[in-house]
Protein backbone atom coordinates (compact mmCIF):
# COMPACT_ATOMS: atom_id res chain seq x y z
CA UNK A 1 0.00 0.00 0.00
CA UNK A 2 1.16 3.63 -0.27
CA UNK A 3 0.18 5.12 2.77
CA UNK A 4 -0.04 9.25 3.56
CA UNK A 5 0.52 9.95 7.07
CA UNK A 6 -0.03 13.32 8.50
CA UNK A 7 1.41 13.59 12.02
CA UNK A 8 2.21 15.90 14.77
CA UNK A 9 6.19 17.15 14.99
CA UNK A 10 5.76 16.14 18.43
CA UNK A 11 5.80 12.35 17.32
CA UNK A 12 8.93 12.83 14.58
CA UNK A 13 11.07 10.42 16.20
CA UNK A 14 8.68 7.82 16.93
CA UNK A 15 6.84 7.99 13.64
CA UNK A 16 10.44 8.02 11.32
CA UNK A 17 10.88 4.78 13.40
CA UNK A 18 7.91 3.36 12.67
CA UNK A 19 7.76 4.39 9.17
CA UNK A 20 11.15 2.58 8.48
CA UNK A 21 10.06 -0.53 9.49
CA UNK A 22 7.13 -0.50 7.61
CA UNK A 23 6.20 -2.87 5.15
CA UNK A 24 4.46 -0.21 3.03
CA UNK A 25 5.52 3.06 1.61
CA UNK A 26 4.30 5.71 3.97
CA UNK A 27 5.22 9.72 3.04
CA UNK A 28 4.76 11.61 5.81
CA UNK A 29 3.77 15.07 6.54
CA UNK A 30 4.56 16.87 9.63
CA UNK A 31 2.26 19.78 11.38
CA UNK A 32 3.80 21.93 14.00
CA UNK A 33 3.03 21.10 17.62
CA UNK A 34 1.67 24.39 17.97
CA UNK A 35 -1.55 23.17 16.57
CA UNK A 36 -1.90 21.61 19.96
CA UNK A 37 -2.37 25.40 21.69
CA UNK A 38 -4.35 26.95 19.21
CA UNK A 39 -7.56 24.66 20.42
CA UNK A 40 -9.93 22.64 18.78
CA UNK A 41 -11.53 24.65 15.97
CA UNK A 42 -7.87 25.74 14.56
CA UNK A 43 -6.15 23.11 14.83
CA UNK A 44 -9.20 21.11 12.99
CA UNK A 45 -9.27 23.37 10.36
CA UNK A 46 -5.41 23.46 9.79
CA UNK A 47 -5.78 19.27 10.04
CA UNK A 48 -8.65 19.49 7.27
CA UNK A 49 -6.36 21.26 5.07
CA UNK A 50 -3.99 18.87 5.10
CA UNK A 51 -6.12 16.07 4.77
CA UNK A 52 -7.85 17.83 1.60
CA UNK A 53 -4.19 18.73 0.08
CA UNK A 54 -3.40 14.52 -0.29
CA UNK A 55 -3.57 13.71 -3.80
CA UNK A 56 -6.13 10.90 -3.75
CA UNK A 57 -4.98 9.49 -6.68
CA UNK A 58 -1.73 8.34 -5.21
CA UNK A 59 -2.96 6.97 -1.55
CA UNK A 60 -4.56 4.26 -0.69
CA UNK A 61 -5.30 5.88 2.89
CA UNK A 62 -4.70 8.78 5.13
CA UNK A 63 -3.14 8.05 8.40
CA UNK A 64 -3.12 10.66 11.21
CA UNK A 65 -0.23 10.73 13.84
CA UNK A 66 -2.99 12.33 16.10
CA UNK A 67 -5.53 11.49 18.83
CA UNK A 68 -8.40 12.98 20.08
CA UNK A 69 -5.89 16.19 21.42
CA UNK A 70 -8.62 18.09 23.36
CA UNK A 71 -11.23 18.06 20.18
CA UNK A 72 -8.03 18.77 17.79
CA UNK A 73 -9.88 16.35 15.48
CA UNK A 74 -13.82 16.45 15.97
CA UNK A 75 -15.48 17.38 12.86
CA UNK A 76 -12.67 16.47 10.71
CA UNK A 77 -14.05 15.21 7.28
CA UNK A 78 -12.34 11.51 5.18
CA UNK A 79 -13.37 13.33 1.63
CA UNK A 80 -11.92 10.41 -0.82
CA UNK A 81 -9.71 8.23 0.87
CA UNK A 82 -10.13 6.37 4.34
CA UNK A 83 -9.26 8.73 7.44
CA UNK A 84 -6.81 6.20 10.03
CA UNK A 85 -6.63 7.30 13.60
CA UNK A 86 -5.56 5.52 16.93
CA UNK A 87 -8.01 5.82 19.12
CA UNK A 88 -6.27 7.54 22.23
CA UNK A 89 -6.76 11.10 24.15
CA UNK A 90 -3.43 12.32 23.08
CA UNK A 91 -0.05 11.79 22.40
CA UNK A 92 0.94 10.59 25.87
CA UNK A 93 -1.07 8.12 25.58
CA UNK A 94 -0.09 6.87 21.97
CA UNK A 95 3.67 6.99 23.37
CA UNK A 96 2.45 4.61 26.48
CA UNK A 97 1.06 1.61 24.13
CA UNK A 98 -2.60 2.51 24.25
CA UNK A 99 -5.51 4.54 26.17
CA UNK A 100 -5.75 1.68 29.25
CA UNK A 101 -2.14 1.91 30.24
CA UNK A 102 -2.48 5.99 30.02
CA UNK A 103 -5.63 6.22 32.22
CA UNK A 104 -3.96 4.06 34.80
CA UNK A 105 -0.86 6.28 35.63
CA UNK A 106 -2.80 9.05 35.53
CA UNK A 107 -5.31 8.09 38.10
CA UNK A 108 -2.09 6.97 39.89
CA UNK A 109 -0.49 9.80 39.72
CA UNK A 110 -2.15 13.19 40.37
CA UNK A 111 -0.24 15.73 39.11
CA UNK A 112 1.31 14.45 36.54
CA UNK A 113 3.60 16.16 33.60
CA UNK A 114 4.91 14.26 30.69
CA UNK A 115 7.92 14.97 28.71
CA UNK A 116 9.62 12.77 25.88
CA UNK A 117 12.16 13.67 23.14
CA UNK A 118 9.54 15.82 21.14
CA UNK A 119 7.68 17.28 24.32
CA UNK A 120 11.64 18.26 24.94
CA UNK A 121 13.03 19.64 21.55
CA UNK A 122 9.78 21.04 20.24
CA UNK A 123 7.90 23.79 20.83
CA UNK A 124 8.74 24.62 24.32
CA UNK A 125 7.80 27.93 24.27
CA UNK A 126 5.01 27.06 23.57
CA UNK A 127 4.05 25.93 27.28
CA UNK A 128 5.09 29.07 28.85
CA UNK A 129 2.71 31.35 29.43
CA UNK A 130 -0.24 30.67 27.06
CA UNK A 131 2.91 31.36 24.78
CA UNK A 132 4.22 34.57 25.82
CA UNK A 133 7.53 35.39 27.43
CA UNK A 134 7.58 37.55 31.04
CA UNK A 135 9.44 40.42 28.97
CA UNK A 136 6.36 40.22 26.02
CA UNK A 137 3.69 40.58 28.68
CA UNK A 138 5.55 43.42 30.29
CA UNK A 139 6.18 45.03 27.48
CA UNK A 140 2.46 45.02 26.49
CA UNK A 141 0.99 45.52 30.02
CA UNK A 142 3.11 47.41 31.99
CA UNK A 143 5.17 46.08 35.03
CA UNK A 144 2.24 45.06 37.70
CA UNK A 145 -0.07 43.76 35.01
CA UNK A 146 2.32 42.04 33.26
CA UNK A 147 3.74 39.40 36.08
CA UNK A 148 0.43 38.95 36.93
CA UNK A 149 -0.75 37.82 33.52
CA UNK A 150 2.63 35.27 33.78
CA UNK A 151 1.58 34.45 36.98
CA UNK A 152 -2.03 33.13 35.91
CA UNK A 153 -0.93 31.59 33.17
CA UNK A 154 2.07 29.47 34.38
CA UNK A 155 -0.31 29.20 37.93
CA UNK A 156 -1.42 25.80 36.98
CA UNK A 157 1.99 24.62 37.20
CA UNK A 158 2.27 24.72 40.48
CA UNK A 159 -0.34 21.72 41.12
CA UNK A 160 1.83 19.67 39.52
CA UNK A 161 3.75 17.76 41.65
CA UNK A 162 5.68 14.92 39.17
CA UNK A 163 7.41 14.89 35.76
CA UNK A 164 7.00 11.59 33.87
CA UNK A 165 9.52 10.98 31.01
CA UNK A 166 8.59 8.37 28.93
CA UNK A 167 11.61 6.63 27.23
CA UNK A 168 11.11 5.10 23.90
CA UNK A 169 14.69 3.50 23.21
CA UNK A 170 14.85 5.28 20.16
CA UNK A 171 17.18 7.85 22.21
CA UNK A 172 20.66 8.55 21.30
CA UNK A 173 21.95 9.05 24.77
CA UNK A 174 21.05 9.42 27.95
CA UNK A 175 20.61 13.35 27.16
CA UNK A 176 17.07 13.80 27.20
CA UNK A 177 16.19 11.78 30.29
CA UNK A 178 18.64 13.99 31.69
CA UNK A 179 17.10 16.97 30.74
CA UNK A 180 13.98 15.78 32.26
CA UNK A 181 15.50 15.18 35.39
CA UNK A 182 17.29 18.43 35.70
CA UNK A 183 13.27 20.50 34.97
CA UNK A 184 11.95 17.98 37.54
CA UNK A 185 14.54 19.10 39.80
CA UNK A 186 14.20 22.93 38.62
CA UNK A 187 10.32 22.83 39.75
CA UNK A 188 10.65 20.32 42.58
CA UNK A 189 9.10 17.72 41.49
CA UNK A 190 9.02 13.78 41.50
CA UNK A 191 10.78 12.76 38.64
CA UNK A 192 10.63 9.02 37.12
CA UNK A 193 11.53 7.46 33.88
CA UNK A 194 8.37 5.36 32.09
CA UNK A 195 8.83 2.85 29.33
CA UNK A 196 7.28 3.82 26.32
CA UNK A 197 5.41 1.66 23.74
CA UNK A 198 5.83 1.91 19.97
CA UNK A 199 3.34 -0.82 19.32
CA UNK A 200 0.85 1.94 18.10
CA UNK A 201 2.35 3.59 16.17
CA UNK A 202 4.11 0.17 14.31
CA UNK A 203 0.48 -0.84 13.86
CA UNK A 204 -0.61 2.56 12.46
CA UNK A 205 1.64 2.77 9.81
CA UNK A 206 1.85 -1.13 9.05
CA UNK A 207 -2.07 -0.76 8.36
CA UNK A 208 -2.88 -3.20 11.23
CA UNK A 209 -5.96 -1.47 12.54
CA UNK A 210 -7.99 -3.42 14.55
CA UNK A 211 -10.94 -1.79 15.46
CA UNK A 212 -10.66 -1.88 19.31
CA UNK A 213 -7.55 0.54 18.83
CA UNK A 214 -7.98 2.48 15.76
CA UNK A 215 -10.98 4.24 14.11
CA UNK A 216 -11.05 3.91 10.49
CA UNK A 217 -13.34 7.03 8.72
CA UNK A 218 -14.75 6.10 5.32
CA UNK A 219 -15.39 8.85 3.18
CA UNK A 220 -18.33 10.75 3.62
CA UNK A 221 -17.70 10.30 7.27
CA UNK A 222 -16.60 12.56 9.91
CA UNK A 223 -14.71 12.04 13.34
CA UNK A 224 -16.32 13.43 16.52
CA UNK A 225 -15.87 12.29 20.05
CA UNK A 226 -17.49 9.33 21.82
CA UNK A 227 -17.77 10.18 25.41
CA UNK A 228 -16.77 6.88 26.40
CA UNK A 229 -14.06 4.28 26.46
CA UNK A 230 -13.46 4.17 22.79
CA UNK A 231 -12.69 7.55 22.82
CA UNK A 232 -13.46 8.70 18.88
CA UNK A 233 -16.35 7.60 16.97
CA UNK A 234 -17.41 8.52 13.45
CA UNK A 235 -20.97 10.05 12.54
CA UNK B 1 -19.79 55.93 32.80
CA UNK B 2 -17.44 56.45 36.03
CA UNK B 3 -14.29 56.26 37.55
CA UNK B 4 -14.77 53.04 38.49
CA UNK B 5 -16.39 51.61 35.44
CA UNK B 6 -13.70 53.40 33.74
CA UNK B 7 -10.87 51.27 35.84
CA UNK B 8 -12.45 48.01 35.24
CA UNK B 9 -12.86 47.95 31.97
CA UNK B 10 -9.24 49.03 31.48
CA UNK B 11 -7.75 46.26 33.50
CA UNK B 12 -6.24 49.04 36.27
CA UNK B 13 -7.02 47.52 40.00
CA UNK B 14 -5.35 50.42 41.68
CA UNK B 15 -7.50 53.07 39.79
CA UNK B 16 -10.45 50.79 40.45
CA UNK B 17 -9.25 50.30 44.41
CA UNK B 18 -9.27 54.27 44.66
CA UNK B 19 -12.17 55.10 42.69
CA UNK B 20 -14.10 52.47 45.25
CA UNK B 21 -12.71 54.15 48.26
CA UNK B 22 -13.63 57.54 46.77
CA UNK B 23 -17.41 56.74 45.47
CA UNK B 24 -18.07 54.81 49.08
CA UNK B 25 -16.07 57.87 51.54
CA UNK B 26 -18.39 60.30 49.52
CA UNK B 27 -21.17 58.06 50.84
CA UNK B 28 -22.20 55.88 47.25
CA UNK B 29 -24.36 52.95 48.40
CA UNK B 30 -22.59 49.98 47.78
CA UNK B 31 -25.10 47.84 45.98
CA UNK B 32 -25.01 50.74 43.94
CA UNK B 33 -21.99 50.75 43.17
CA UNK B 34 -21.79 46.89 42.27
CA UNK B 35 -25.13 46.64 40.06
CA UNK B 36 -24.61 50.86 38.60
CA UNK B 37 -21.27 50.62 38.03
CA UNK B 38 -19.23 47.01 38.11
CA UNK B 39 -21.85 44.50 36.84
CA UNK B 40 -22.17 46.97 33.69
CA UNK B 41 -18.26 46.79 33.61
CA UNK B 42 -18.30 43.18 33.58
CA UNK B 43 -20.95 43.54 30.53
CA UNK B 44 -19.12 45.55 28.83
CA UNK B 45 -15.72 43.30 29.18
CA UNK B 46 -17.64 40.14 28.68
CA UNK B 47 -19.48 41.57 25.04
CA UNK B 48 -15.56 42.84 23.96
CA UNK B 49 -14.61 39.77 24.56
CA UNK B 50 -17.54 38.12 22.60
CA UNK B 51 -16.57 40.41 19.51
CA UNK B 52 -12.89 39.50 19.86
CA UNK B 53 -11.88 43.08 20.57
CA UNK B 54 -10.78 41.54 23.91
CA UNK B 55 -8.79 38.56 24.76
CA UNK B 56 -7.64 36.33 27.36
CA UNK B 57 -5.42 38.69 29.18
CA UNK B 58 -7.64 41.41 29.14
CA UNK B 59 -10.17 38.98 31.10
CA UNK B 60 -7.67 38.08 33.86
CA UNK B 61 -6.65 41.90 33.81
CA UNK B 62 -10.52 43.49 34.28
CA UNK B 63 -11.30 40.52 36.71
CA UNK B 64 -8.22 41.53 39.29
CA UNK B 65 -9.85 45.35 39.19
CA UNK B 66 -13.04 44.49 39.82
CA UNK B 67 -11.58 42.09 42.62
CA UNK B 68 -9.90 45.01 43.89
CA UNK B 69 -12.55 47.06 44.06
CA UNK B 70 -15.29 44.47 45.21
CA UNK B 71 -12.48 43.76 48.54
CA UNK B 72 -13.31 46.96 49.75
CA UNK B 73 -17.52 46.92 48.35
CA UNK B 74 -18.20 43.59 50.30
CA UNK B 75 -18.00 44.53 54.29
CA UNK B 76 -20.27 46.99 53.19
CA UNK B 77 -22.49 45.21 51.22
CA UNK B 78 -22.65 42.26 53.67
CA UNK B 79 -23.79 45.58 56.75
CA UNK B 80 -26.64 46.67 54.04
CA UNK B 81 -28.19 42.70 53.81
CA UNK B 82 -28.12 42.58 49.79
CA UNK B 83 -28.94 39.35 48.46
CA UNK B 84 -26.85 38.06 46.11
CA UNK B 85 -27.34 36.99 42.54
CA UNK B 86 -26.92 32.94 43.29
CA UNK B 87 -24.77 31.09 45.78
CA UNK B 88 -21.76 29.25 43.07
CA UNK B 89 -20.03 26.11 44.06
CA UNK B 90 -17.30 26.31 41.39
CA UNK B 91 -14.39 24.20 40.60
CA UNK B 92 -12.40 22.22 38.00
CA UNK B 93 -13.36 18.33 38.26
CA UNK B 94 -10.88 15.44 39.86
CA UNK B 95 -7.33 14.52 37.81
CA UNK B 96 -7.35 17.83 36.08
CA UNK B 97 -5.02 20.66 37.40
CA UNK B 98 -6.06 23.64 34.96
CA UNK B 99 -7.56 26.45 36.48
CA UNK B 100 -7.06 29.43 34.34
CA UNK B 101 -10.91 29.20 32.53
CA UNK B 102 -12.47 28.26 36.14
CA UNK B 103 -10.77 31.52 37.67
CA UNK B 104 -11.89 33.68 35.11
CA UNK B 105 -15.58 32.56 35.60
CA UNK B 106 -15.04 32.35 38.99
CA UNK B 107 -14.34 36.23 38.71
CA UNK B 108 -17.06 36.87 36.08
CA UNK B 109 -19.47 35.90 38.42
CA UNK B 110 -17.67 37.47 41.13
CA UNK B 111 -17.70 40.72 39.44
CA UNK B 112 -21.64 39.48 38.08
CA UNK B 113 -22.64 40.06 42.05
CA UNK B 114 -22.89 35.74 42.56
CA UNK B 115 -21.76 34.28 45.97
CA UNK B 116 -18.72 32.00 44.96
CA UNK B 117 -17.24 29.06 46.69
CA UNK B 118 -13.92 28.20 45.14
CA UNK B 119 -12.98 24.66 45.51
CA UNK B 120 -9.54 25.13 43.50
CA UNK B 121 -8.77 22.27 40.31
CA UNK B 122 -8.92 18.55 41.22
CA UNK B 123 -11.92 18.57 43.48
CA UNK B 124 -13.21 15.13 43.99
CA UNK B 125 -17.13 14.71 43.42
CA UNK B 126 -17.81 14.35 46.94
CA UNK B 127 -16.06 17.49 47.88
CA UNK B 128 -18.69 19.52 45.65
CA UNK B 129 -20.99 17.64 47.20
CA UNK B 130 -20.04 18.41 50.74
CA UNK B 131 -19.73 22.32 49.51
CA UNK B 132 -22.96 22.28 47.90
CA UNK B 133 -24.26 21.06 51.60
CA UNK B 134 -22.61 23.57 53.20
CA UNK B 135 -22.87 26.70 51.44
CA UNK B 136 -26.41 25.68 50.39
CA UNK B 137 -25.94 26.79 46.76
CA UNK B 138 -27.91 26.83 43.79
CA UNK B 139 -25.30 26.61 41.20
CA UNK B 140 -22.49 24.30 40.56
CA UNK B 141 -20.26 24.93 37.79
CA UNK B 142 -17.22 22.21 36.75
CA UNK B 143 -14.32 22.97 35.00
CA UNK B 144 -12.42 20.77 32.56
CA UNK B 145 -9.72 21.48 29.92
CA UNK B 146 -8.46 17.78 29.25
CA UNK B 147 -10.82 15.16 27.07
CA UNK B 148 -9.53 12.15 29.35
CA UNK B 149 -11.11 14.18 33.07
CA UNK B 150 -14.11 15.10 31.39
CA UNK B 151 -15.85 11.77 32.68
CA UNK B 152 -15.08 13.44 36.24
CA UNK B 153 -17.97 15.51 34.92
CA UNK B 154 -20.44 13.34 34.54
CA UNK B 155 -19.32 11.36 38.09
CA UNK B 156 -19.19 14.61 39.79
CA UNK B 157 -23.34 15.08 38.74
CA UNK B 158 -23.87 11.10 39.54
CA UNK B 159 -22.43 12.30 43.24
CA UNK B 160 -24.93 14.92 43.64
CA UNK B 161 -27.69 13.12 42.24
CA UNK B 162 -27.16 9.95 44.82
CA UNK B 163 -26.93 12.96 47.62
CA UNK B 164 -30.14 14.09 46.93
CA UNK B 165 -28.75 17.80 45.45
CA UNK B 166 -30.30 17.78 42.11
CA UNK B 167 -33.56 19.40 42.91
CA UNK B 168 -31.43 22.24 45.05
CA UNK B 169 -28.86 23.06 42.85
CA UNK B 170 -28.32 23.51 39.07
CA UNK B 171 -25.37 22.44 37.36
CA UNK B 172 -23.25 24.43 34.65
CA UNK B 173 -19.91 23.08 32.53
CA UNK B 174 -17.71 24.05 30.67
CA UNK B 175 -14.00 24.13 29.53
CA UNK B 176 -12.27 24.15 26.31
CA UNK B 177 -13.20 20.35 24.93
CA UNK B 178 -16.99 20.90 26.79
CA UNK B 179 -19.71 20.74 23.96
CA UNK B 180 -23.28 21.00 24.36
CA UNK B 181 -23.65 18.33 23.04
CA UNK B 182 -21.71 16.64 26.00
CA UNK B 183 -23.37 18.72 28.62
CA UNK B 184 -27.13 17.50 27.55
CA UNK B 185 -25.26 13.54 27.92
CA UNK B 186 -24.64 13.89 30.92
CA UNK B 187 -27.50 15.90 32.33
CA UNK B 188 -26.29 19.30 32.97
CA UNK B 189 -28.24 22.31 33.32
CA UNK B 190 -26.09 24.56 31.26
CA UNK B 191 -23.24 24.82 29.14
CA UNK B 192 -21.08 28.08 28.88
CA UNK B 193 -18.80 28.18 25.58
CA UNK B 194 -16.82 30.98 27.76
CA UNK B 195 -16.68 33.19 30.74
CA UNK B 196 -18.47 35.76 28.87
CA UNK B 197 -21.69 33.63 28.39
CA UNK B 198 -20.70 31.58 31.73
CA UNK B 199 -22.19 35.02 33.23
CA UNK B 200 -25.62 34.96 31.13
CA UNK B 201 -26.46 31.24 31.35
CA UNK B 202 -25.29 31.61 35.47
CA UNK B 203 -28.47 34.20 35.60
CA UNK B 204 -30.70 32.55 33.52
CA UNK B 205 -30.27 29.38 35.59
CA UNK B 206 -30.91 30.63 39.17
CA UNK B 207 -33.28 33.20 38.07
Amino acid sequence: MRLKLISCEVLYREMCAAVARSPHQVDIEFLPKGLHDQGGPAMRTRLQEAVDHVDATQYEAVLLGYALCGNGIAGLVSRKLPLVIPRAHDCIALLMGGRDRYRDYFENHPGVYFRSTGWLERGERDQTAAGYTLEELIARYGEDNGRYLFDQFNGYQRNYRQLAYIATGLEPDGSFEQRAREEAARRGWRFETIRGDLRLFERLVAGDWDEADFLVVPPGWRMKPSYDSRVIDKE
Amino acid sequence: MSDLYDAILNGNAPAAAEAARQALEGGAAALDLVQGHMVPAMDEVGRRFECEDYFVPELLLSARAMKAALALIRPHLALSGAEAAGRVVIGTVKGDLHDIGKNIVASMLEGGGFEITDLGADVAPEKFVDAVRTSRANLVCLSALLTVTMSSMKTTIEALSAAGLRGQTKIMVGGAPVTQRYADEIGADGYGENAAVAVAMARKLCG
